[in-house]
């Protein structure tokens, strides 16, 4: 997985700007833009990102660029390896050949394409604002999201970070930004190691 | 009404040209930025091809305006097209903010607020400006 911050707006070039300073922060996050570029994710992963619908993607598709050597191209979850790798490396061997013989026989991409796994990798193009970016950050670093997506999020926060860092000072798991955690019953209940770990620079 | 462009996400139409490629190229999003970077005739070329596209590769960029206007003005605005994002900073200044697909789809509005936010990109995105190409 790769991800890179391409582009956003200069916070300080848009305060200094304006007439006033007092704008709410959570307003004045809101006409702030990120783009990310998102690589080597899987199809599961990029599934979960499209769920926040506040943002703008232009992921690679799968309708006009034809998946070449599948077997190097997924992602394998850490559980997968641990358990049983070769059932899982298997099944990826089965739809690959699947997938090129369709392809050999006339089908165009579009449908050969529907026998490709959840573990086929993506890339992508992301743009959020900084209040939809606070909101993905606070679902997506809780424990309790799926690992891939979270390595991503973690990913994402320290590059922000590094170019706006008084901005996302207080970003984090929801935990971290309410100080409290919104889980209910399913808290992890590690909002001591939360606060720690994403505390700001 | 009066209106000013304050600030907006650098490399606009790098950004549009790296997001068509991405969908049709089998090249990494970042590779495809970084060398476009350096080829500002073919960001250019690619940017003239917009029409065929979706109009959602027009959504990777920022755009922050000052606006003096009425409330009623911004009412109007809104009811048009409801992806502006408004605050207010007096009674008649707005921090207003928008991608570059709410900016072209409302341009094709005509009315005087289309021609402003269109003349305010001149300089960000000076093929789209020049284009004006119909959103798919």
């Amino acid at each position: 997985m790769k991800v890179e911050l391409l582009s956003h707006t200069p916070s300080k070039e848009l305060l200094n700007a304006l007439p006033t300073s007092e704008v709410p922060e959570r307003e004045f996050m809101g006409h702030l833009g990120f783009t990310f570029a998102i690589e080597g994710i899987s199809r599961a992963c990029s599934h979960q990102l499209v769920r926040h619908r506040v943002a703008s993607y232009s992921q690679q598709s799968q309708r006009y660029i034809q998946v070449k050597r599948l077997q190097e191209r997924v992602v394998t979850p850490p559980s997968v390896v641990e358990k049983d790798g070769e059932e899982f490396n298997e099944f990826i061997r089965g739809a690959s050949e699947a997938y090129q013989r369709l392809i050999e026989s006339g089908v165009p991409k579009e449908d050969a394409r529907f026998v490709l796994p959840n573990a086929a990798q993506t890339s992508l193009l992301m743009t959020m604002d900084g209040g939809s970016l606070m909101h993905f950050f606070g679902l997506r670093l809780c424990e309790r999201a799926q690992w891939e997506v979270r390595v991503m999020a973690d990913e994402m926060l320290k590059q922000v970070r590094g170019v706006e860092p008084e901005l996302f000072d207080n970003a984090g798991p929801y935990c971290v930004q309410l100080g409290k955690c919104p889980e209910g019953r399913f808290s992890c209940g590690k909002i001591r190691e939360m606060k720690k770990k994403y505390s700001g620079p | 009404m009066n209106l000013r462009l304050l600030a907006s996400t650098p490399a606009v139409e790098t950004l549009i040209a790296t997001a068509m490629l991405t969908t049709t190229s089998g090249a990494a999003p970042s590779t495809l930025f970084h060398r476009l970077s350096g080829e500002p005739a073919k960001v250019v070329d690619v940017v003239g091809h917009l029409e065929v596209q979706h109009g959602s590769i027009l959504e990777h960029n920022r755009l922050s305006w000052l606006l003096e206007a009425e409330e009623g003005e911004v009412l109007k605005v809104l009811l048009k097209n409801r992806f502006f994002s408004f605050t207010r900073l007096g009674s008649r200044s707005w921090l207003l903010s928008a991608n570059l697909r709410t900016v072209v789809e409302y341009q094709a509005e005509g009315d005087e607020f289309g021609r402003m936010l269109l003349e305010s990109i001149r300089e960000v995105a000076p093929s789209v400006n020049a284009n004006r190409r119909p959103v798919a």
